[in-house]
């Protein structure tokens, strides 16, 4: 199974609230989620604007965090989600 | 429509839209503004007071921004907090006080909308929801 990935910022809260989550995403259900942080990282800024085609249409325009993508399906969903909705997203490859 | 930079030839105030202000806010004269380029509007605000902005300033400005709207500095302060940590960092490292929770296109006019405070009014995390904020939080619908 391919990785998902997260991208994330260090200072938005929205982020830092999700992390518990992610991680217990990925205890549970074996699901690995590859975490990028974009502000104080060029690279991983740079991948993720690499996706902003497939990412700004999901995010109201423009390119948000947190965001998780698939990058197999181009599939993403952002924002600050509940845990069920995440695993429904993550799982439904 | 395309902005353009203008001064007022009596105090120089700056605006940079496209259209002059009819009455310049700062000497109040009518009439008042001239087109320049954009090199005469770097030179008048780059060779200018280095005005700074702490991030208790900063904080201060956005409550008086808030102040009287629909809209209030969200009374999570440890958010507030985290949140105005990142748009610091992001005018250190990266020139303006871009918002935490997005990130730079690299397109100059998509990034001047996620400089903080942007127009989160029109956005649909705010705009119709009884309980809006701002993508990232730091503004919330006044209860």
């Amino acid at each position: 199974m391919a990785d998902l990935l997260m991208f994330h910022g260090r200072e938005c809260p929205h982020c830092k609230k999700m992390m518990p989550l992610v991680e217990k995403l990925e205890q549970e259900s074996g699901v690995r989620i590859d975490k990028r942080e974009v502000w104080h990282d060029e690279k991983n800024a740079d991948l993720m604007r690499s996706y902003r085609s497939a990412l700004a249409p999901k995010c109201g325009g423009q390119l948000r965090v947190p965001t998780f993508f698939n990058p197999d399906t181009q599939d993403a969903i952002c924002g600050e989600v509940e845990f069920e909705k995440l695993k429904e997203w993550a799982l439904k490859r | 429509m395309k902005k353009r930079y203008w001064r007022c030839f009596v105090c120089n105030d700056i605006h940079y839209g496209v259209a002059p202000p009819e009455l310049c806010p700062t000497c109040k004269v009518l009439n008042a503004y001239v087109e320049i380029s954009a090199d005469e509007a770097r030179g008048i605000l780059g060779g200018g007071p280095g005005i700074t902005l702490t991030p208790g300033e900063f904080r201060a400005a956005i409550e008086r921004f808030a102040a009287g709207q629909e809209f209030e500095v969200n009374p999570d302060r440890e958010k507030v907090g985290m949140l105005i940590e990142g748009v610091f960092a992001n005018e250190a490292n990266h020139g303006l006080k871009y918002c935490p929770c997005r990130l730079c296109a690299k397109d100059w006019e998509e990034d001047l909308k996620i400089v903080c405070p942007c127009n989160f009014t029109i956005h649909e995390t705010y705009k119709g929801v009884r309980d809006g904020e701002c993508w990232c939080g730091l503004f919330v619908r006044r209860k």
